[in-house]
């Protein structure tokens, strides 16, 4: 890793200049000293009171016993560490943080490598082409969840959905009534097509805005110097695209690990909770078995397991020259 | 870093006592006992679900109730049935409860043994007692003590297509399980030549038909001992079901899904294309059905779920909805004359009326105006409900093991030992969480 | 651009055109479905085209009981969320990106680590705190969820737009006698253009299609989303489809509207930039 890790400067302003004695530190009234903290004011209050408030209650629920009983007549009820035993002690636990993992690393890299695919695509194509491409990206990201889940079990339907009538049609006569929901991979698949496909445009969108902020003339003098398609890319693209390609990825690890409505909506978690991933054993834990305890744990020891994964990067951030002024 | 800490603690202890305490609980005043009812106006809030009591019944009701209690406002929402186990899990714990909830007869279970529901033990007599639905009394009660009360119900039973079976040359509806496969034989051999024809649509995960199959054969889906439940999958009585139910799939040929049930794609829908002649389902589905196309009414008539003793009907899967009052409620004075009211034959005639099982009449002759709710009426009194545990609200929420079974044993993706040794481990487990 | 041969282009546009197709079908399918009829959508053909439309699932979804009040109730969340999460992200993303002082670095890592937490484990705690703040079945209390959904992600884009806009500009700005909220008006708001637009259709996109949070506090229905309005289309005894692809289709529209009116900003924003660059 180096340490140009300037983030989401995501629609295409250019790198700024590097400024390495710009730092004045003239003399502050008490009003300049004030004037971060009352700017930060509004976003800190919210985030604390509506974040991280709830947040440090789910670590406290976590070693309560909070079932609908104690929830509706207010009990608290300490229980210790019984409800982390009861968690660690399933295997089941262990199967699907891995199958949650692994879920999460396929959905973030095909995610990424279309998003650039794509945003390298709109680079080159002409005006008109690259306007119905971005239009058609629009539709598929700002179409609703609930929408896009109940049109994609349509689509794989056994008898009535359209890709089996098509292969079939194509000739493919395996596909009369295939069940793409049979297993847990390949439902999961199925889900993670939804999701990578819904998740594509904001990648390509940014991931593009980084890429014109390139300065043509950068392209034109590797041209010049005899670059071909690809190591013009890696000389001048990559270069500009790296940190938003850093940042696309924190934020697709965590939103892919968290993604529960796709998979809830797809088949529960099933068949035989093959698909399920934590966010559902989660929620199987809480609202559908009113063990909220249990939940809690299962919410903290998610967290934990991304702040591990991302550590580094977390770290790097706030470390970096780059986010020092 | 420290410096940090430092300010993020303090913070968390400023955004503390903003919150006050939260998630010490709620009002004190749940401690359920009853108080003075308070002077001047006062509101009921009552919860049904979509598309149970029909519209004329509850302005009639709401009304009358209004009439008789002077100052008295009834709030009628009506709830959807997506989420609704969040939005009564949070509705119960706030401050102004709702006054009368409708809860499935299979999520009764949990609300009653999780102490969250008034015990109306004292007051069955006057809610109709002596009239109740056998399954829907037993989801209501634990531990000995009565938290529900029955509302309505509905089972399934086979609907039929009366044009095709004259043409097929089937002159009575089935009452055995072989003349059911006779019928199917017949409907084949007539229609068969059409490649979208199918005698019988049956999709995969229709569990409630296969539990019809399971109580038919003497089986059950779990032993109870005292309160604790055990799959009991792994029988003859199942095995002899599931045959039954891949036998149907078999010789009817049905083209429905192997892994999705009724819902998915909505069968009734399938049913009004016309090349449907039987399916097994609950009697409004005539009216979804002919939604596709309207002279389809007329032709559908139905028939009780045959047994495999000839002569009997099957018994059958029972779903239906409960009443209860909330625990935290504030006006259970107002709330049991409510349901009171609603009990009353006045009220549960209206239930038959609209096609649906009364909860606490035993009066079902406005339902044998119409052969489709005849032949319901007539297996409902052999209806059962789910294991009443808590556990099964875990099952209900989305995790079913019985329809994986099912897929796995339909497609031979399992042996029969293996599915059912799989699905009893499931249900064991939900059942102990 | 570089020079391309006359066959290097028409392969690129036409593999251009194919991913475009590929994105656009569900999406496409959806509205088809949405034109047909129940007969129709269970026929075992398929049309690729709509030949015999019918306008009735449109009809049907619109003139259900309370669309207007769901529709409105959803404007007014969503379009103050995304107002309130701007305007506190910028007022954050400022200092943090030009100013030194005690804390900044604990606020990133607060901005950071508020992304991670799994919002379906949230609610209970966020119900208990809104009730007792009395903010439940008030669309001031869900919109203040929803910008505490956005926030962290606002802030934090924002603030790699802000450190993208030369400190030079902003210098000259106050040389010239701007005035330190003279240059922020003129000189750094028009910058930030494209991040407020990318930021803004992330926070209308995930308030729009919230479910959950919308569902269960807001329990009055004349308090209640659009979200929830969609799910009644899903009933214990089956789905309607043509009528749930229908009102997906006119759930669909307020944020495409959205995505539409800014997105102009984000192109011009970015050609700008390269121009600039």
């Amino acid at each position: 890793m180096t340490s140009t890790v300037d983030t989401a400067r995501s629609a295409g302003t250019p790198p700024p200049a590097a400024r390495p004695g710009v730092r004045r530190r003239a003399r502050r009234s008490l009003s300049d000293l004030a004037t971060p903290y009352l700017m930060l004011g509004p976003a800190v209050l919210v985030m604390l009171a509506l974040l991280c408030w709830p947040a440090v209650q789910v670590l406290f629920i976590s070693f309560r016993k909070l079932d609908l009983g104690e929830l509706v007549r207010g009990e608290v009820k300490w229980v210790g560490f019984d409800n982390y035993k009861n968690v660690l002690t399933d295997p089941d636990f262990w199967v699907i943080s891995l199958r949650t993992a692994v879920f999460t690393v396929v959905l973030v890299a095909s995610t990424l490598l279309i998003g650039l695919g794509i945003a390298v695509l709109m680079r080159h194509l002409a005006g008109w082409v690259r306007v119905v491409l971005q239009v058609c990206l629009v539709l598929a990201w700002a179409t609703p969840i609930v929408a896009t889940t109940t049109i994609f079990q349509w689509m794989f339907d056994q008898n009535y959905g359209i890709l089996n009538k098509t292969l079939v049609k194509l000739g493919f006569d395996s596909y009369q009534g295939y069940s793409w929901f049979s297993t847990g991979t390949s439902t999961l698949t199925v889900i993670g097509i939804l999701i990578v496909w819904q998740a594509v445009p904001f990648i390509a969108f940014t991931l593009y805005a980084g890429l014109i902020g390139t300065p043509k003339d950068l392209y034109e003098a590797a041209a010049i110097d005899g670059a071909n398609g690809w190591s013009a890319f890696r000389a001048v693209s990559w270069p500009s695209v790296r940190p938003l390609l850093m940042l696309t990825t924190f934020l697709s690890v965590l939103w892919d690990f968290r993604a529960f409505t796709q998979v809830w909506a797809i088949r529960q978690g099933g068949p035989d909770g093959k698909s399920t991933t934590l966010p559902v054993l989660l929620y199987l834990k809480g609202i559908a078995g009113s063990h909220f305890g249990v939940s809690a744990a299962v919410a903290v020891l998610m967290l934990v397991i991304l702040v591990a994964v991302t550590w580094r990067y977390v770290r790097l951030l706030v470390r970096s020259p780059e986010t020092e002024l | 870093m420290r410096v940090w800490s430092k300010a993020l603690i303090g913070g968390v202890a400023v955004a503390l006592t903003v919150a006050g305490c939260a998630g010490s609980g709620s009002s004190s005043s749940s401690s359920g006992t009853t108080t003075a009812p308070p002077a001047g106006p006062r509101t009921i809030t009552v919860w049904l679900m979509n598309g149970s009591a029909p519209t004329t019944l509850t302005d009639e009701l709401n009304k009358e109730f209004q009439d008789s209690h002077k100052d008295v406002t009834v709030k009628y929402e009506i709830q959807q049935w997506n989420g609704i186990q969040d939005k009564l899990t949070t509705a119960l714990a706030s401050n102004n409860p709702p006054d009368v909830i409708e809860i499935g007869n299979t999520q009764a279970p949990k609300f009653a043994s999780d102490g969250v529901l008034e015990d109306v033990t004292a007051n069955v007599n006057d809610f109709n007692g002596a009239n109740w639905l056998a399954s829907l009394k037993a989801s209501g009660q634990w531990d000995g003590k009565q938290y529900a009360v029955p509302f309505y119900a509905a089972n399934r039973e086979i609907l039929y297509r009366k044009d095709l079976f004259e043409q097929a040359g089937i002159t009575a509806p089935p009452t055995s399980r072989q003349e059911w496969l006779d019928a199917i034989g017949k409907l084949k051999a007539k229609f068969g030549s059409d490649p979208n024809f199918q005698a019988l649509y049956l999709p995969g995960q229709n569990w409630y038909t296969l539990l019809s199959f399971i109580y038919d054969e003497g089986g059950d889906i779990a032993k109870q001992d005292g309160k604790k439940f055990t799959g009991s999958l792994e029988t003859p009585e199942v095995k002899a079901a599931l045959d039954f139910y891949k036998q149907l799939v078999d010789v009817s040929g049905t083209k429905a899904p192997k892994d999705a049930d009724e819902q998915t794609p909505e069968q009734a829908g399938i049913f009004g294309q016309g090349k449907v002649a039987m399916m097994v389902a609950l009697p409004w589905e005539v009216a979804t059905a002919a939604k596709s196309d309207p002279t389809i009414k007329d032709k559908t008539s139905g028939f009780p779920i045959p047994s495999k003793t000839a002569g009997q009907t099957a018994p059958v899967f029972q779903g239906g909805s409960d009443l209860a009052i909330p625990g935290n409620s504030k006006n259970k004075d107002l709330a049991r004359e409510y349901l009171k009211l609603i009990t009353s034959d006045k009220y549960q005639a209206q239930f038959a009326k609209a096609g649906m099982i009364p909860g606490t009449s035993k009066d079902v002759s406005a339902l044998q105006a119409d052969p489709v709710n005849a032949a319901m009426a007539k297996a409902s009194p052999n209806g059962k409900s789910t294991p009443a545990t808590p556990g099964w609200a875990t099952i209900e929420a989305g995790q079913n093991p019985i329809k994986d079974m099912l897929t796995a044993y339909l497609t031979g993706a399992k042996t029969f030992e293996q599915a059912t040794k799989d699905a009893d481990d499931a249900l064991n487990k939900a059942f102990s969480s | 651009m570089l020079r391309k041969s006359r066959a290097q282009r028409v392969v690129l546009t036409v593999f251009g055109l194919l991913v475009a197709a590929v994105f656009v079908f569900p999406v496409y399918w959806m509205f088809t479905t949405a034109l047909k009829t129940p007969a129709q959508i269970l026929s075992p053909d398929y049309d690729l085209i709509p030949l015999s439309a019918t306008l009735k699932n449109f009809t049907n979804a619109i003139t259900k009981p309370d669309f207007g009040t769901f529709l409105t109730n959803s404007l007014v969340v969503t379009l103050g969320a995304v107002a309130c999460a701007l305007l506190a992200g910028m007022l954050a993303a400022v200092p943090l990106a030009r100013l030194r002082f005690r804390g900044r670095k604990g606020f990133i890592l607060l901005v950071l680590v508020a992304q991670m937490a799994p919002l379906e484990a949230l609610f209970v705690p966020m119900y208990l705190i809104m009730r007792d703040a009395d903010l439940l079945n008030s669309l001031l209390g869900l919109g203040l969820v929803y910008v505490a959904f956005t926030l962290p992600f606002t802030v934090w884009t924002l603030r790699g737009f802000v450190k993208g806009i030369p400190v030079e500009l902003e210098e000259a700005g106050m040389v010239d006698g701007c005035g330190r909220w003279g240059v922020f008006r003129r000189i750094t708001f028009p910058l930030l253009g494209p991040g407020l637009v990318a930021t803004s259709v992330f926070s209308f996109i995930t308030a729009w299609n919230e479910f959950l949070y919308a569902l269960v506090f807001m329990r009055e229905k004349d308090k209640q989303t659009l979200p929830v309005w969609l799910s009644s289309f899903k009933t214990a005894f089956g789905t309607d489809w043509g009528g749930i692809m229908a009102a997906s289709v006119i759930y669909a529209i307020p944020a495409l509207i959205f995505f539409l009116l800014v997105q102009r900003k984000l192109v011009s924003g970015a050609t700008a930039g390269a121009v600039k660059g």
